[in-house]
């Protein structure tokens, strides 16, 4: 299971960057769980320079902008791939 | 008590109806697709790769301003990088300059300033901001330099390693063309404001049309209050109906684009245009101007279209849409609460309590203004009406600016957030040195504005910034001796 953590204060980038990837895990009918942190100390620990940030099994993959949903879903099956090899 | 009531109400949707159908379309419009267009197209990397902790300290200052500019509209963007800068990356000093230049001169609160009170004030503001903004990040940065020095050892591989990434050429040429489209709209000159060409359109009633918006939003000239007039009336309309697509169209946007997509853009487009243009209801009709604003913007949209059809991508329409939208959503509704509370707040307040106040420049008004500034919260470009208000008042364009730079830079809220990353010492500190500058900052515009030489400005601003010099100079030395001795 991919564990996936949203980044940012809840402004409407971060709505839309969970939602987009909601659809996507949707869409790839993979099991994933969606953490969103508003947390700003929590956020800072991650190398991000501004929000909203998408971290996939604690890999910042994107930052600073909302991406589509098909480079979402590259990430995804990416990191899928990645988290079945040592397995 | 009704009547009052009703006065109240009246005064705040006619500040409303005469914000929307006069200051707000012409500039404010085109500033928020050019945030949006900021925001999605500007790679941050190009702005953000001058801000690594080797970088020297002539640059990494200036960029700091610069990324305050450009980079940052809302909170979402400031805090991060704010972070960043200050933790990983080129240290307090260069942070605090992006904390102070960042609401005070990114292109909405310019042209905003600009459109509503004055260029005049936009441009001190723009200035002031910017001086004082490096000034007090150094200042910080000396004080605290030796806790700077523990962050150091942090690496700064956020910054190091970005690649020298550009922009693209196609995305530069568009965000000016959108830089012309405001300035063809805004700028108050003869080639612009001139009347080329009259026509008349035979709409009967429009004089009856005129006649009857006076009556519902009376105003009074000499209290610095404005009407609404027909081509005002035609505009809220057209406002009204680039919320509802837009809000169809663009809110969706990454769903793609949809037919609502494309009509809100015409729309905005159509508004524009009509804005630009000069109306005077007759009593045979309407009579339309056409002057050099409106054949500045057509042409402006014209090459606009022409840019986005053939040389931006899809991503990049999609994120330029987007991030405007999202500007215009977040921001608008504040404002147009703030812009009704301001209509009803004047009422209340008699010119002779300001007057009496900041009616002049002193530094009690001054001082006034930056704490009025600290203590109240507005949200974003609310302080413009505001300031507005306070001017039309008689309040003097000193004090007006020591408002200005405080209150955006300084809120309960501002300080308290930062103070959770930089700590409260620090915090606190930078509070004092934004009093302190920005009650400068009013005290030598007004003495610019009451007609004091420039040179004998340039001599006060000489001295102060030669005292602060040699103190720094003199506490940095102090510093150095034990850290000498260390070593």
């Amino acid at each position: 299971m991919l564990k996936i953590k949203v980044l940012g204060p809840g402004c409407s980038n971060c709505q839309k960057l969970a939602y987009l990837t909601q659809r996507a895990i949707t869409h790839l009918s993979i099991e994933a769980e969606i953490e969103k942190i508003t947390d700003y100390a929590e956020i800072t620990k991650y190398p991000i320079l501004s929000t909203p940030g998408l971290v996939i099994d604690e890999q910042l993959v994107c930052a600073g902008r909302v991406p589509s949903e098909a480079e979402i879903t590259t990430w995804l099956v990416n990191a899928l791939e990645q988290s079945d090899q040592p397995a | 008590m009704a009547d009052f009531a009703l006065g109240l109400l009246r005064g705040g949707l006619s500040n409303l109806a005469a914000y929307l159908a006069a200051h707000v379309l012409l500039c404010l419009l085109p500033a928020f697709y050019i945030a949006g267009a900021m925001t999605a197209l500007i790679p941050k990397e190009s702005v953000t790769r001058f801000l690594g902790r080797n970088t020297p300290r002539f640059i990494s200052y200036p960029a700091a301003a610069l990324a305050g500019s450009v980079l940052a509209v809302c909170s979402c963007t400031i805090v991060p990088l704010f972070a960043g800068i200050y933790k990983k990356g080129a240290g307090l000093g260069p942070a605090i300059t992006f904390l102070f230049f960042a609401p005070a001169a990114n292109i909405l609160a310019l042209v905003y300033t600009g459109g509503v009170i004055g260029p005049d004030l936009a441009f001190a503001r723009l200035f002031l901001s910017l001086a004082f903004g490096i000034g007090i990040g150094m200042i910080m940065a000396l004080i605290f330099r030796r806790e700077d020095v523990a962050h150091d050892r942090e690496t700064d591989a956020l910054f190091a390693n970005q690649s020298k990434k550009g922009m693209r050429r196609a995305a530069l040429l568009f965000l000016l063309v959108l830089v012309a489209l405001l300035l063809s709209g805004t700028l108050k000159v003869g080639l612009l404001t001139d009347t080329y060409a009259r026509l008349t359109l035979p709409l009967s009633g429009a004089d009856r049309f005129q006649d009857f918006l006076s009556r519902l939003v009376p105003y009074d000239a000499s209290k610095g209050e404005e009407g609404v007039t027909a081509q005002g009336a035609i505009l809220i309309g057209l406002l009204a109906l680039i919320g509802l697509t837009a809000w169809k169209g663009l809110e969706n946007v990454f769903d793609g684009f949809t037919g609502w997509t494309w009509a809100s853009l015409g729309l905005v487009a159509a508004t524009l245009l009509v804005a630009a243009l000069g109306m005077t209801p007759r009593a045979g009709g309407l009579e339309v101007g056409l002057t050099g604003k409106f054949f500045g913007v057509f042409l402006a949209l014209g090459v606009l279209a022409i840019l986005l059809k053939t040389q931006l991508s899809q991503d990049e329409v999609r994120d330029w849409l987007w991030e405007s939208w999202r500007f215009v959503k977040q921001i608008f509704p504040l404002l147009i609460l703030g812009v009704f509370g301001v209509g009803i707040i004047r009422q209340l307040i008699r010119p002779e309590w300001i007057e009496s106040l900041a009616g002049q420049n002193t530094l009690p008004g001054n001082v006034a203004g930056v704490v009025f500034g600290v203590f109240m919260y507005f949200p974003t470009l609310v302080e413009v009406p505001i300031a507005n208000m306070f001017l039309s008042l008689g309040m003097h364009r000193g004090p007006l600016l020591a408002y200005l730079m405080a209150d955006p830079e300084l809120s309960l809220q501002s300080i308290l957030i930062v103070s959770t990353i930089i700590g409260r010492l620090k915090a606190w500190t930078y509070v004092g040195w934004v009093a302190l500058f920005s009650t400068l900052a009013g005290l030598i515009y007004g003495a610019w504005v009451d007609g004091t030489g420039l040179g004998l400005i340039v001599l006060y601003l000489a001295v102060f910034l030669g005292i602060l010099a040699l103190t720094l100079w003199w506490m940095g030395k102090r510093n150095a001796i034990p850290e000498a001795a260390k070593a």
